[in-house]
């Protein structure tokens, strides 16, 4: 006879023989409504998982570059001062400022673009001509020879009384907490969704080795060992675990391209600040490839440990 | 245990009249029960003081009214039950003192046949036949011709991608029995394997346990029915009353 009964064979059967995933003739008697329900549920569980894993990692790029960018960046304020002209403070203060070895720019705003800035708070009205309103400097300083910011502080203050300098650091301090407590809180959601992805499939390996419990009987009694009975249920539910990852990983990034085509279109779909977000680049991909792994490896774990405990008790 | 299968199918055919168990000789037992006695719970015991042993290449029915241990008895030479007391030794080994990877091994010198069949719903025919060899971890190319064979001879040829839902009682018996049979072992437990057939495919599949032992394969068979046991001649009985079991004395 020619036919291969158990439709595997050849290269395939090799393969199986190596990849414990693949191959496996359907000794698990499958329940069809049963798989699929289990890979929806996995299916959402690692989107969201995915998605959670994915903001963290945005979260960190996008805090880590806010942050380059506050720390080799400094400002200084001149306040106006009575019988003192500012805008000859600000010239005065400007050129200490460039005369200091690791300040690569000094750009003095003009008194429009601080105006401009106290928009939100004062509104645009002609009055706030009249207001004292205070003179920036924004200065860039190389954050590898950094000037001594204390000093340089000192001297333009003795020179330019009504001068301070903003180094940014009560900020940068506040935005690296701010990023921390997110990176924690999504490292704990994602742990939780998880070890959630395990428990499905705890209680489903349980369950559909309890309602195959006679298969496993007759296994046994026609010599099969627990290893290879195991070997059936395993990876059944391993595949299923794998399958229901790749689906909701997929769905994470088709989502996460989708944004980023969005905010690529005139008009469309932007966020501020967010343009400058990495979004799906190679990062985001790693992150959702890691998800699912993981969700393969606890799907495989928890099927694993599942059967073993269970078949102890059926035999 | 030199035993070929093909020899066995192609002399099968050509046996006619009457039929008559193996004389065998002695060479070790393959069962040993002493003083074996099975309690369920709190209760008297369903079994007491069963002493017996089944030699190599034998042949024996296992009989009694019903209720009175029949199917108890072949689950504790199966190692599906523990005895409460007493002793049973399978192969030479003191099952009390096995290990799980020795009852595998040991399980797979037997071949059972289940009076209710057992065979997996979701399978085919060829696969369930096949399924003793396939857990064994034989390549399929090593096993399909012999496998095919077996199934011709129990006129399940026809039947091979048929799965047991749409087989009728008498089929899933052969099938059965085939399944039992396909791994050669050295003792074959079949507990009323006739139950489901007529009279005529029973004697068949009788002659085919017969030819089994011929070809090595010690064989006991439960049963209640007197007739079945008359058509062998030489068979050994064990009979099962008042929870002991008694040796009947050999014919031949």
């Amino acid at each position: 006879m020619s036919e291969n009964h158990f439709s595997r064979s050849g290269i395939f059967s090799a393969f199986s023989r190596f990849v414990p995933f693949f191959g496996r003739d359907p000794l698990v008697a499958a329940d069809q409504v049963t798989d699929r329900s289990l890979v929806a549920v996995i299916s959402i569980l690692t989107f969201l998982a995915a998605l959670t894993a994915c903001a963290a990692q945005l979260t960190a790029a996008t805090a880590m570059r806010w942050q380059v960018m506050m720390v080799s960046e400094v400002t200084v304020q001149l306040k106006p001062q009575a019988g003192r002209s500012i805008d000859t403070d600000i010239v005065r203060a400007s050129d200490i400022l460039r005369g200091t070895a690791g300040i690569t720019s000094v750009k003095v705003l003009r008194r429009e673009e601080s105006a401009k800035l106290l928009e939100p708070w004062l509104g645009s009205a002609s009055s706030i001509e009249s207001l004292p309103i205070p003179r920036l400097i924004v200065v860039q300083i190389d954050t590898h020879q950094p000037p001594d910011l204390a000093s340089v502080g000192k001297a333009l203050a003795d020179a330019v009384p009504g001068t301070s300098l903003d180094d940014h650091r009560t900020w940068t301090k506040r935005l690296g907490h701010l990023s921390n407590l997110f990176l924690i809180a999504s490292f704990g959601a994602l742990l939780l969704v998880v070890l959630t992805t395990g428990l499905t499939i705890v209680f489903a390996t349980r369950g559909a080795m309890a309602g195959n419990r006679e298969i496993i009987e007759v296994l046994h009694f026609i010599g099969a060992d627990d290893r290879y009975i195991a070997g059936q249920f395993q990876s059944h539910f391993a595949v299923l675990g794998v399958r229901g990852g790749l689906l909701g990983g997929g769905a994470a990034l088709l989502l996460v391209l989708t944004l980023k085509l969005s905010m690529m279109i005139p008009d469309g779909l932007q966020f501020s600040g967010l343009s400058e977000v990495p979004i799906l680049d190679w990062r985001t991909v790693f992150v959702t490839f890691c998800v699912i792994v993981l969700v393969g490896i606890v799907a495989g774990l928890a099927s694993r440990i599942t059967v073993y405990r269970t078949i102890g008790m059926l035999a | 245990m030199s035993f070929n299968p093909h020899h066995a199918l192609t002399t099968l055919k050509k046996v006619e009249g009457s039929l008559q168990a193996f004389p065998y000789r002695s060479v070790g037992e393959l069962v040993r029960f002493e003083n074996v006695g099975l309690r369920y719970g709190v209760g008297a015991e369903t079994l007491t003081d069963v002493s017996f042993s089944i030699e190599p290449q034998s042949f024996q029915f296992l009989t009694g009214a019903s209720g009175t241990g029949k199917t108890t008895l072949l689950r504790l030479i199966m190692q599906a039950l523990k005895p409460t007391r007493g002793t049973v030794v399978l192969f030479g080994q003191d099952t009390s003192l096995l290990e799980k990877d020795g009852l595998t091994a040991l399980r797979r010198r037997m071949g059972i046949v289940f009076q209710d069949f057992r065979l997996l719903d979701h399978l085919t025919t060829y696969e369930n036949v096949a399924l003793p060899l396939k857990v064994q971890g034989r390549d399929e190319v090593t096993y399909r011709a012999e496998v095919t064979e077996l199934l011709n001879w129990v006129g399940l040829g026809e039947l091979i991608h048929a799965k047991p839902p749409i087989l009728s009682g008498g089929e899933k018996q052969r099938a059965s029995i085939a399944r039992a049979l396909v791994a050669q072992p050295e003792l074959l437990l079949a507990d009323e394997p006739t139950g489901n057939v007529d009279p005529s495919l029973a004697r068949r599949l009788l002659r085919l346990f017969v030819e089994m032992n011929r070809s090595g394969t010690a064989i006991l068979i439960a049963t209640h029915d007197l007739g079945l046991m008359d058509q062998i001649e030489g068979a050994r009985r064990l009979v099962l009353a008042d929870r002991r079991l008694y040796v009947e004395a050999n014919d031949v």
